[in-house]
């Protein structure tokens, strides 16, 4: 499956996704540079220490050189900086841990968005024109207007509040970490996938509806097959090559959505950190972040990219 | 959006022209008809339109009249519960939510009409050229599309917004800037198939220029697609702008936004659940009046799509 071809198509990508990043980055960069005031502007701060400060993080020196600085940093030691708020925090280190965190909420939003879509959308499709898909295809519109930070509250209204009883109210706290609880982490990962689980079965719905009509799925009723083994083997595995597509604005879409379903939920992830380095005008690791995203999205539509060659043997690069 | 639509009937061309829009005409002409028997069939779509016209009066009615202003700080007690006075209850400053739901409509339906009107003023120009011209124009359009796409949306924008300060003008450019290649990445595509119809040929062929050819052939005959896009747009943009201003960097305080009324319903949550479910509601109820409509105009212009 692994050709010379496909190899160098992968060297390809990987090259722009460098690219990509080293834009994004330099952007950011630059116009977080063109703000007025500057980093240490709010503490105050005079003379000597003041200096030595600036000096520290090189600020003193033109905007260029410190633009060089930056990249050589990043491109041959993958040094993204320090913190200027919290002294001394590397940032590198920082944003891996929590990227690592982020992906674990994140996998299991993308596994719940994928399994549930799936299933409503073949379930709506097999029955298509009865009331079951009319209501899932109702449903899946409703699902997806219902803004993720929506879902959010509701979910907290239910279980944080209405029945505190049950759940203590403590459900979403000390969450995160490597070996973050998968009791807690559910709820966060329902209400960042589930307006994607709606597009998904919306998706699988329309494909699988094109894929059961057509001339091999009848020979393989004709050979007798039972239904679940014509629907699951042969018809879903071509029903899924449009719903492939949408995986990379998924994954991005999870991965901006956790902005938000981290800062709600305590989750100490990246998404957390974006909003709070905004906050804190921790400029350094807003760029960290930046450079961490772009990166992010650019392998995981790379990822997306090689998944079509595994689903569909016809697809080659 | 003031387009006319003008079908490609040419003017004194030789007769094989003629001929070739003889053709297309009747087929045109009856999309739009058939479309409208179409979308008058679908029951969402139809509920879903009457709700938006509603929502656009409430929002008109708000610029001169709303129960009480909604900026007035105290007009009862704060966190008050919905009562008769107070229909939805109060917020945290004991402010009329009701009120500022009404003029938050306002701000939904500027953000995401406008935003639609500058991504059709920019997308679809920039389309056009791409997918007709194609060559060098066409690989740089593309590169700089993926590079856009390559970037998470809702980063761009807070960062646009971070750069620029936060003003409904802002948030509106800051969305486009996210959205523009949905756009013209879609023009691009039908400009690229429909230049290789006979009927573009048989206009480029009677001497048309390119203006023409653009605006009066290509143009008309994507319409269908331009305007779904457009309308699913619009709950894009709203669901975008209340995602900024419910990350507290979209519309400024005292302005109501029905994202930052979640916002602030959220903290709190445990004893005034009134605060975040009006907002909640309201923007559901919009994003989902949209998408119904999107999602029928999206059936009744492409009949492949006919259940």
């Amino acid at each position: 499956m692994i050709t010379r071809g496909m190899l160098a198509y992968i060297a390809q990508r990987i090259v722009l996704i460098g690219f990509t990043v080293l834009v994004v980055s330099s952007i950011v960069f630059l116009g977080i540079h063109r703000l007025p005031g500057d980093a240490l502007f709010s503490e105050k701060l005079r003379g000597s220490a003041y200096t030595a400060l600036l000096h520290h993080y090189g600020l003193d020196q033109p905007l260029y050189v410190q633009y060089k600085d930056f990249v050589v940093g990043v491109v041959t030691r993958g040094d993204l900086g320090e913190s200027l708020v919290n002294r001394g925090l590397k940032i590198t280190p920082l944003v891996v841990h929590e990227l690592g965190v982020s992906a674990e909420v994140g996998g299991l939003a993308l596994i719940f968005t994928i399994g549930l879509g799936l299933v409503l959308g073949v379930f709506a499709a097999v029955r298509q024109n009865t009331w079951l898909d009319y209501l899932l295809t109702t449903t899946s519109v409703i699902g997806y207007s219902m803004p993720n930070f929506v879902i959010a509250a509701f979910l907290i209204l239910l279980f944080g509040v209405w029945l505190q009883n049950v759940t203590g109210g403590t459900f979403y706290y000390q969450l995160g970490g490597w070996k973050g609880d998968l009791g807690q982490m559910w709820l966060p990962a329902f209400a960042l996938g589930f307006p994607y689980a709606s597009i998904v079965a919306r998706l699988t719905r329309a494909s699988m509806l094109e894929v059961i009509r057509q001339d091999y799925i009848r020979t393989a009723r004709a050979k007798g097959l039972h239904e679940s083994v014509i629907l699951i083997r042969h018809a879903l595995r071509n029903a899924l090559i449009p719903v492939i597509t949408i995986l990379g604005p998924l994954v991005i879409g999870i991965i901006t959505g956790s902005v938000v379903i981290e800062n709600f939920f305590g989750i100490p992830g990246l998404g957390h950190e974006f909003a709070q380095s905004i906050l804190n005008r921790d400029y350094a690791i807003v760029i960290g972040v930046f450079t961490m995203y772009a990166a992010l999205v650019g392998a995981a539509n790379l990822m997306v990219d090689l998944a079509y060659v595994v689903i569909d043997p016809r697809i080659r690069y | 959006m003031a387009v006319t639509t003008r079908f490609p009937v040419p003017g004194s061309g030789p007769a094989p022209v003629l001929q070739t829009g003889g053709m297309t005409l009747p087929a045109q002409a009856s999309l739009w008809s058939d479309a409208w028997r179409r979308l008058r069939r679908n029951r969402m779509a139809l509920i879903s339109t009457v709700f938006l016209v509603l929502l656009v009066a409430v929002a008109l009615i708000s610029t001169v009249w709303t129960p009480f202003r909604m900026s007035a700080i105290g007009v009862t007690e704060t966190y008050a519960p919905p009562s008769s006075a107070h229909l939805l209850g109060a917020d945290e400053l004991g402010r009329d939510i009701l009120s500022r739901l009404m003029v938050g409509a306002q701000v939904s339906l500027i953000v995401g009409v406008g935003t639609q009107l500058l991504v059709l003023a920019i997308g679809v120009p920039i389309g056009l050229l791409a997918g007709y011209y194609r060559g060098p124009l066409d690989s740089v359009v593309t590169f700089v599309i993926s590079v856009f796409y390559g970037i998470p949306d809702v980063l761009v924008a807070m960062i646009m917004v971070f750069l620029l300060g936060p003003s409904l003008a802002n948030i509106i450019i800051a969305i486009v800037a996210t959205r523009w290649m949905d756009m013209a990445r879609l023009v691009r595509g039908q400009a690229m198939s429909l230049r290789e119809r006979e009927f573009v040929e048989a206009g480029r062929a009677a001497g048309a220029r390119p203006p023409r050819m653009l605006f009066g052939h290509i143009l008309p005959n994507a319409l269908g697609p331009i305007i779904v896009q457009a309308t699913l747009g619009v709950p894009a943009a709203i669901l975008f702008e209340a995602f900024l201003s419910f990350l507290g960097v979209g519309v400024q305080p005292p302005t109501p936004s029905w994202g930052s009324m979640a916002s602030e319903g959220v903290a709190a949550i445990q004893y005034a659940p009134h605060m975040v479910i009006a907002p909640s509601i309201a923007l559901s109820l919009t994003l989902m009046a949209f998408n119904f409509l999107g999602d029928g105009l999206r059936d009744a212009l492409d009949p492949r799509s006919r259940r």
